[in-house]
């Protein structure tokens, strides 16, 4: 059985390794699209559940991190002459990292409702920057972005190709994604459950929680910024949606669809949300209504979201599976 | 040399003095108890030596060092570590993991992002050591919140031993237990504390007179008396303020 087990495994990373590289091959460049928009999310709505799940602290400012990483990128693209695809990126992220260091160490000490009602509060603040810094942002209007082709060692990638950019997103968002399910195995990993379970024991264990939190508000910040740096190349444009409290609802909807109990809950939410709004947009103008009303059917009867529901199918197999045994 | 000392330590909480000038130590490697009745002020005096908050005027000095306003978490990177009279613990995560969380800080393994503590063989060795001490061995992977309370209770220590402490604050040890537990808890504690420093605070006085060298009785907020604990059974005000009261 724990021989079995690993291989199996093996074999359905090694199929979805496959299906992805080959997806291109595959799949319309509209349905390509949406997968790149699906992994996008992914990270996003996997670095909120660092932060809601595993830390237990409800946010309400994700998308500050996502717009800040969003418009930076597209701010960096048009106004350094020359600037690589990669350096615009990297600086972008810094540039959310930065935020996550500012808006982290003034929050260190709050904790449940204020805490959630605070970073509302910076969410707006944000927003209200982007909407009223005309120069730098664009304001209502947004901004375009041109990419500069990509000049890699063995070839030249266009951001502008949906193949092109589907790879570039899988790969480094890809990683992004590994380093984060390692991340949870890690000792900073630990630490960020303990910070969930039991705050002031921590403390007497000889844990700075402030530095934990801190460190933890930089990392799923710079994680959010990266996600909103993808979400600007891929649609060569950026708008005040990137930073609005609709991105941070967005974000909140996906991690519970999906599940805040396991790691790939969000991954499962990101995908879920990014097919069923693109369905529904395509049915009527009023997809919005549908999906509260999915969350609140999701959030009164499977609390657990879809990973949830998949664990417990799971589980009753595994039951019958052993009941059926002699 | 003592470890721990505490002169003319005071604390007002708006207006109401609970302590009224606390002096006592403690020396490398001696248990002292402190008793009292209900409000004389031992949960206060120890919130102030765990560093929960400071007091109102005095001194604590640990090691030689003025540890007045030192946060909980440099106390017990200095090797002071509390355990709580109501189970303080990470209740959803493993018995293992609560250790860990422990021996993680006092390795300095807190906030490293790559570094794996449950792949490091000697991190978990260190671990089943404390959890074989503490009998624990058999429930390693069973979360905190499906134990029984005795066993909770000798995690509690457990955990407050994975730091390696030179002094150990225990708050009410045995409390809520029955006769046997509180028994078997007494034995466990004498043995895995072994030559650590320990202030304990305990109700149950036999449990008091099988730790400590010396106890220290606090009445109202200050040390009524200070001894060996054949001295303080036979001591005449303690008797009229305390002992006497339980026996009546």
């Amino acid at each position: 059985m724990t021989s079995q087990r690993p291989r199996s495994l093996a074999w359905i990373v090694a199929v979805a390794v496959a299906a992805l590289a080959a997806a291109p091959y595959l799949l319309p460049s509209y349905q390509l699209r949406l997968v790149t928009e699906g992994i996008i999310f992914s990270l996003y709505a996997v670095s909120y559940n660092l932060l809601l799940g595993h830390a237990g602290l409800l946010s309400f400012g994700h998308a500050m991190f996502f717009g800040v990483g969003a418009f930076a990128t597209a701010i960096f693209l048009n106004q350094i002459p020359g600037i690589s695809v990669l350096a615009a990126m990297g600086l972008a992220t810094g540039a959310s990292l930065l935020v996550g260091l500012l808006v982290g160490s003034l929050l260190l000490r709050v904790k449940g409702t204020p805490f959630a009602l605070l970073t509302l509060a910076f969410n707006s603040l944000f927003f209200a920057i982007g909407v009223k810094w005309h120069t730098l942002t664009g304001g209502d209007d947004g901004l375009n972005v041109i990419p500069p082709k990509l000049h890699l060692g063995l070839g030249v990638l266009d951001p502008r190709n949906g193949p092109d950019i589907y790879y570039l997103t899988l790969v480094v968002l890809g990683a992004a994604l590994l380093f984060c399910w390692r991340f949870t195995a890690t000792a900073m990993g630990h630490s960020v459950l303990l910070l969930r379970e039991n705050e002031e024991r921590m403390r007497f264990l000889g844990y700075n929680t402030s530095i934990t939190r801190l460190i933890l508000f930089v990392f799923t910040g710079a994680l959010a910024g990266l996600a909103g740096s993808f979400y600007t190349l891929q649609n060569a444009f950026v708008s005040l949606d990137a930073v609005s409290i609709d991105m941070t609802t967005k974000v909140l909807l996906m991690t519970f669809l999906g599940g805040t109990g396991s790691f790939l809950g969000p991954v499962l939410g990101a995908f879920f949300y990014t097919y069923v709004q693109d369905y529904l947009s395509n049915l009527t103008d009023n997809w919005p209504l549908i999906m509260g009303a999915l969350f609140i059917v999701m959030v009164l009867f499977a609390p657990g979201g879809l990973s949830g529901l998949g664990q417990g199918v799971v589980n009753r197999l595994k039951r019958a599976k052993t009941a059926a045994r002699p | 040399m003592a470890i721990l000392r505490v002169s003319e330590l005071t604390k007002d909480f708006s207006g109401l003095r609970v302590l009224t000038g606390v002096d006592f130590e403690v020396g490398p490697q001696e248990k002292l108890a402190i008793i009292g009745p209900n409000g004389a002020g031992k949960t206060t005096l120890f919130n102030i030596v765990s560093g929960k908050f400071p007091p109102t005027s005095g001194q604590v000095r640990f090691k030689d060092e003025v540890i007045n306003s030192l946060p909980p978490h440099l106390r017990a990177r200095r090797g002071m570590a509390r355990s709580f009279q109501i189970t303080n613990l990470f209740q959803k995560l493993s018995v293992l993991e609560n250790v860990l969380s422990g021996v993680r800080s006092r390795l300095g393994l807190r906030h490293h992002m790559l570094r794996q503590p449950l792949r490091d063989r000697e991190l978990v060795a260190a671990c089943d050591a404390i959890l074989e001490k503490v009998g624990l061995s058999d429930l390693r992977e069973t979360p905190v919140q499906e134990l029984a309370y005795g066993q909770q209770r000798a995690l509690e220590l457990g955990v407050t031993l994975a730091l390696e402490p030179e002094l150990i604050l225990l708050d009410e040890p045995t409390a809520g237990m029955s006769r046997q537990e509180t028994e078997d808890a007494t034995a466990m504690i004498k043995r895995v504390t072994g030559h650590i420093a320990c202030v304990i605070i305990e109700h149950d006085m036999n449990v008091v007179f099988s730790l400590a060298d010396r106890i220290a009785v606090l009445h109202y907020g200050v040390i009524l008396a200070c001894g060996a604990p054949e001295d303080i059974r036979r001591d005449q005000r303690v008797k009229d303020a305390y002992l006497g009261e339980e026996e009546s």
